[in-house]
């Protein structure tokens, strides 16, 4: 140092310091448009526990389905969507229709591990429900549809499941004459399209909805309606395994995405969002109704039953750096974990028959 | 260097003072941010709180203004300076639900 530039020399040290200090001290500490500060604890004020009653409260089913604004409910719609979702003419084969693989027989599932696609080959993941899709918030296993008009046009097209390009598939439909009357009067100003074809089988999946089940008696008041195992599972649902704070609500999800430590490769949410630690294999929480109907579980389908579901919750899955931080060891007792199992059976309706509808020729 | 070190402290500091003065506050109770949407200027700062029962993951995809807290354990808090003007989306990467947008103006 030549004592020539000594402010300038000092400056620099000033700024290597800092930064220095920053790396170590303050890791989240960036030069952009944005930056973070230290995170520091505070004081929050110690919560009560809340009573039964008021945890009961939180899982009322809602009175009426959500529909969109973009896509308002009529019953023209559904009759449409509904023959839409039942037609194997959806797929390039003909073989396959939405129903192949979320069938009313199967809790709405196809009761397989993963689904099996065009060829007969098997996808990556487990055909999730569409049960109660009217409340989803977004799509898919890892989010990447927004919304249930995308979602129905997204395994129609998908190479690997019914393969069916879009334009193919309105000149079919097109060429089968009873469709067109069917689309004018649901659609009277849009027409026969791709877009229409989406909000017809959007609409018909949004009147899906899980019925009355054993659980919504016994949080309407019938205290017969579920056994004592089932009440003390309900307890530690939302007390000691923690399970309430994902499987919230009265469809039990808040659409929330978190790696459970399944041992698998697929990185789900994480390949939208690649920089997210906790995104890299999350997966999209499910809804737990109908569940007894829906096995095998988890997005690969690689646990058969929900005693081995709630024994991976109870082990904590696979420790890494993205699994979520609710995900730890739960020391559940023997009893602890057959009331939980009691308590998820009650979320099973007895589903009313859904009738296939006659399709048009 | 001692007192290189001590002026880069003092610098620190006084940035998390500053920011601590006046920041508007975020809440996150109940899987929701407490502001759908706020206005602040440019170089304020909003202090994200996890007042809820479980992590959340704060940040924002938004061109030119992403950062990302990483997984917030509830009882934590944390600032977040915006230094440029423009609307951002701030998001929950762990649930959809929550989103919200900041409006930073000059």
């Amino acid at each position: 140092m030549t004592g020539r530039f000594p402010r300038r020399s000092t400056m620099f040290a000033t700024v290597v310091a800092a930064a220095t200090l920053g790396a170590i001290g303050f890791a989240g500490i960036s030069f952009g448009a944005v930056i973070v500060g230290e995170t520091r604890r505070i004081d929050l004020s110690p919560k009560a526990t809340p009573g039964m009653d008021a945890m009961k409260a939180q899982y009322r089913r809602p009175a009426t389905i959500p529909f969109p604004k973009e896509n308002p409910y009529t019953p023209e719609k559904v009759a449409l969507g509904k023959k839409l979702y039942f037609d194997t003419r959806l797929s390039v084969t003909s073989a396959q229709s939405c129903a192949s693989c979320h069938s009313p027989g199967f809790g709405w599932g196809d009761g397989l591990a993963v689904g099996v696609g065009h060829g007969m080959a098997k996808l990556g993941r487990h055909s999730p429900t569409i049960v109660n899709a009217a409340w989803g918030e977004i799509f898919m296993w890892d989010g990447r549809l927004a919304t249930l008009e995308e979602q129905a046009l997204g395994p129609i097209q998908a190479a690997g499941e019914m393969n069916m390009p879009l334009e193919q598939l309105m000149a079919r439909l097109a060429s089968i004459g009873e469709y067109k009357p069917l689309f004018a009067t649901a659609f009277p100003d849009e027409g026969m399209n791709s877009k229409t074809l989406a909000k017809a089988i959007a609409t018909y999946e949004r009147t899906v909805v899980s019925e009355r089940a054993p659980f919504d008696a016994w949080i309407e008041g019938n205290e017969k309606a579920i056994s004592g195992e089932a009440k003390r599972g309900f307890a530690v649902f939302n007390g000691k395994a923690l399970c309430s704070s994902c499987h919230e609500g009265w469809n039990f999800t808040n659409d929330g995405f978190q790696d459970i430590g399944l041992p698998s490769k697929d990185v789900g949410r994480g390949e939208f969002m690649p920089g997210v630690i906790k995104m890299q294999h999350a997966f999209k929480t499910p809804g737990l109704r109908e569940i007894a109907r829906r096995s095998p579980y988890m997005h690969d389908g690689s646990l058969a039953t929900l005693e081995a579901v709630v024994d991976h919750y109870d082990h904590g899955g696979v420790d890494r750096p993205s699994r979520s931080d609710l995900m730890k060891p739960l020391g559940l007792t023997t009893q602890e974990k057959s009331d939980l199992v009691a308590f998820m059976q009650t979320l099973t309706s007895n589903l009313s028959p859904t009738a296939v509808p006659v399709l048009p020729r | 260097m001692h007192k290189t070190i001590m002026f880069a402290l003092v610098i620190l500091c006084g940035l998390s003072a500053g920011a601590l003065a006046a920041n508007q506050m975020i809440h996150q109770k109940g899987r929701v941010f407490s502001s759908e949407s706020v206005s602040i200027k440019k170089g304020d700062a909003l202090t994200f709180i996890n007042d809820d029962s479980i992590p959340h993951n704060i940040m924002s995809g938004t061109k030119g203004s992403e950062f990302n807290l990483g997984s917030q354990a509830p009882g934590m808090s944390t600032d977040v300076t915006f230094k440029e003007t423009g609307d951002i989306q701030v998001i929950c990467a762990i649930h959809p639900r929550m989103k919200m947008m900041v409006k930073v103006t000059d």
